[in-house]
């Protein structure tokens, strides 16, 4: 991870729990048709500069005091320049429906930037990226980064059908979109099927040297496996229900070979062959 | 004193010190055990958070982050290392949350290298609880057994009352023998402070209370979670791993006041109240309910300053309210 981000390696090399910064709505809006996925652009200074690939924000919903627990968000696009971050979410429970009233120039703050990113073997050429539907948003700062570092990339993206494909148009302008294969769960667009599928057809052309994925648990731990029976070292991101968000409560625990560990501040991104995968 | 007026002119004549059982603490506000490990994650956000902060700081000091606290109470601590259960360990409910963490700690050994030689390092005139557990009577003295070699540490809040395990804190909390037996071992091991705290799932908190005052308590803690269960109606699952878990946060602040006012009237020694503490107004209310000194847990979470803030605004509070000494307010309430 150290070496993969140049100037901030210092940061990357600790347990990264991040700092309490108060923010401003800049922009909202919806990215597919119903609404039910949704971005968020945020004025963050601290967490715009300081972000790395895979981190993410703990946010304080505004006007929520009934529920305790602050929601945890991936970093999409960061502009340390403007000193803004955005957020991509999907509209499931009582936290993110009440997201979507937040309104341009409200205030609220947010713990951040959180956990260890993407380390991606750095000698790694040609990476392979997975994203199953949220999962696509701490994938894009990666691909970025790769891109930016001259490797070659790949980005299989996954929805359950054409509509929720909200990520296709950045990763297509950022990569091309020869190097962007589609599936969906429906067949609404691309390859009719799974990620995971469409991985180990590619696997199978091309030679990776690194594999990155998030998405559901169940395709990480495909991707997983696919990866180590390929020979190929992975890295996954896990979501596990968070209350600090800082490393102090031990809710999010991941087990790995070397014991348990906080998806917060020791992950999210671990590599897939510390995880154990038994549920 | 709080740092605030430091600054500004040392005028505040409000006192906030408070003694819980010989533990002193120059103010009333501890957190609790649990929900802010051993200090050293949140000292490094309040620090950080300073600098990033774009609203004026004025109560929050760089050099002294975590000395505001009047003392620190550390997580669970056993003698042999403890895994903890399986996740989902935490589920949010209305106004409050569930965990069932299980007391995850590596053991009293490796928190003394860890844990204590850091804050015997960045915190050094803290005052000290250290909340010790175990499964059953026999397991807690060798812990203290082994803090009592740590010069850092001023005091022990033996949990008698975790929900969590199968066959360790509810069980033993819930009898007043056992939980007499326990602070009768923790009473022979140590001559420091020694703070009892007290699981609200039972008939009768003052029944208990009671026996461990008999049995050498010098302070009680009160409450631990409220033993409770979330659903997910579509899987037809508990949303907890473990079935089952301990409530927390504003949803039981009536349930902790209560037992906070009847075991004020039942026993002479001091109280440590918590449950739902959020702010200065909640502190105020578990010490006219008859707590000397209050505790921060699930709030820290929501507003990781918290803690951080309560003391100055406790004292703002009885400066409004022309309180000079905020013991007055121990067990002050009007008939
Ligand atoms: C590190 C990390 C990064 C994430 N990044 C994104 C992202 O970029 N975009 C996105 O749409 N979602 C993301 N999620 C998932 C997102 O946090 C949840 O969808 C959200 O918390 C749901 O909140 P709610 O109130 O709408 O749901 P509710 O079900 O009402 O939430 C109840 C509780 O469960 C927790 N919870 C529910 N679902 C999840 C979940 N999948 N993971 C962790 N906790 C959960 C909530 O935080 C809350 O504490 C991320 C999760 C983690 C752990
Ligand atoms: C995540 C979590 C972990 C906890 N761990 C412990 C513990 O290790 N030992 C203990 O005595 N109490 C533990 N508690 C209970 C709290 O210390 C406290 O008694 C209770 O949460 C009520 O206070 P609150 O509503 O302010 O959180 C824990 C509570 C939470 C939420
Ligand atoms: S959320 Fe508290 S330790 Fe990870």
């Amino acid at each position: 991870m150290c070496e993969a981000v140049g100037a901030r390696e210092s940061l990357s090399c600790q347990a990264a729990s991040g700092v309490l910064e108060p923010c401003e709505v800049l922009d909202i809006g919806s990215c597919d048709k119903n609404g039910g996925i949704r971005r968020l652009v945020l004025r963050a200074p601290h967490a715009a500069i300081h972000a790395l690939p895979g981190q993410f924000v703990h946010l304080r919903i505004p006007h929520f005091d009934d529920h305790l627990l602050r929601r945890p968000f991936g970093l999409y696009r960061c502009n340390s320049a403007a000193g803004t971050i955005e957020l991509v979410y999907q509209v499931l429970g009582a936290g993110t429906q009440q997201m979507t009233s937040l309104k341009v120039g409200q205030k609220l703050d947010i713990i951040g930037p959180v956990g260890r990113g993407w380390s991606c073997a750095p000698e790694a050429k040609n990476v392979l990226l997975i994203a199953g539907g949220m999962g696509a948003v701490p994938l894009y700062p990666l691909a970025e980064q790769l891109k930016a570092q001259g490797k070659q990339v790949q980005v299989v993206l996954g929805a359950q059908n054409a509509d929720l494909l909200v990520f296709q148009k950045d990763f297509e302008t950022l990569l091309g979109a020869e190097n962007i294969p589609i599936c969906t769960d429906d067949g609404s667009a691309g390859f009719h099927g799974f990620t995971t599928e469409r991985a180990a057809e590619l696997l199978k052309k091309s030679s990776f040297d690194a594999i990155a994925t998030c998405g559901p648990h169940l395709m990480q731990r495909g991707v997983a496996l696919l990866a180590r029976k390929a020979g190929i070292p992975c890295e996954v991101s896990l979501e596990e229900r968070m209350a600090c968000g800082i490393g102090a409560c031990l809710s999010c625990v991941v087990e790995t070979t070397a014991g348990k560990k906080r998806a917060c501040v020791d992950g999210p991104v671990f590599k897939a062959d510390e995880v154990i995968w038994n549920d | 004193m709080t740092k605030a007026l430091d600054k500004n002119s040392g005028a505040s004549a409000v006192n906030l010190a408070v003694n819980v059982g010989g533990l002193s603490m120059k103010n009333p506000v501890t957190v609790a055990s649990g929900t802010f490990a051993s200090g050293r994650e949140y000292a490094e956000l309040w620090q950080a958070s300073v600098g990033a902060s774009s609203e004026p700081s004025k109560n929050v000091n760089p050099a002294t982050e975590l000395e505001a606290l009047g003392a620190l109470t550390t997580k669970g601590v056993s003698f042999e290392p403890w895994t903890g259960n399986a996740t989902p360990r935490i589920a949010e409910t209305p106004s409050g949350m569930l965990n069932a963490i299980g007391l995850q700690n590596k053991g009293v050994e490796a928190f003394c290298q860890d844990d204590l030689t850091w804050l015997a390092k960045n915190a050094p005139e803290l005052p000290l609880v250290v909340n010790v557990c175990g499964h059953t009577v026999d397991e807690f003295a060798p812990v203290i057994e082994r803090l009592e070699q740590e010069t850092v540490v001023d005091a022990y809040e033996i949990n008698i009352s975790c929900p969590n395990l199968d066959c360790g804190g509810m069980a033993l909390g819930v009898d007043p023998e056992v939980a007499a037996a326990v602070t009768r071992t923790c009473r022979a091991a140590t001559k420091r402070p020694l703070i009892v705290k007290l699981t609200p799932n039972v008939t009768d908190i003052t029944e208990i209370a009671k026996s461990v005052e008999a049995a050498g308590a010098g302070a009680l803690s009160l409450i631990n979670t409220v033993a409770g269960m979330a659903i997910d109606a579509k899987l037809r699952k508990p949303l907890l791993a473990r079935g089952s878990g301990g409530l927390s946060g504003p949803a039981i602040k009536p349930v902790a006041l209560l037992a906070v006012h009847r075991c004020y009237q039942a026993v002479s020694v001091p109280l440590i109240g918590m449950g739902g503490i959020r702010n200065a107004t909640d502190a105020i209310e578990f010490m006219l309910a008859g707590a000397t000194a209050v505790a921060v847990g699930t709030a820290n979470f929501a507003d990781p300053l918290v803690a951080l803030r309560l003391a100055d605004e406790m004292q703002l509070w009885c400066e409004s309210q022309g309180v000079e000494d905020i013991n007055e307010l121990i067990g002050g309430l009007l008939a």
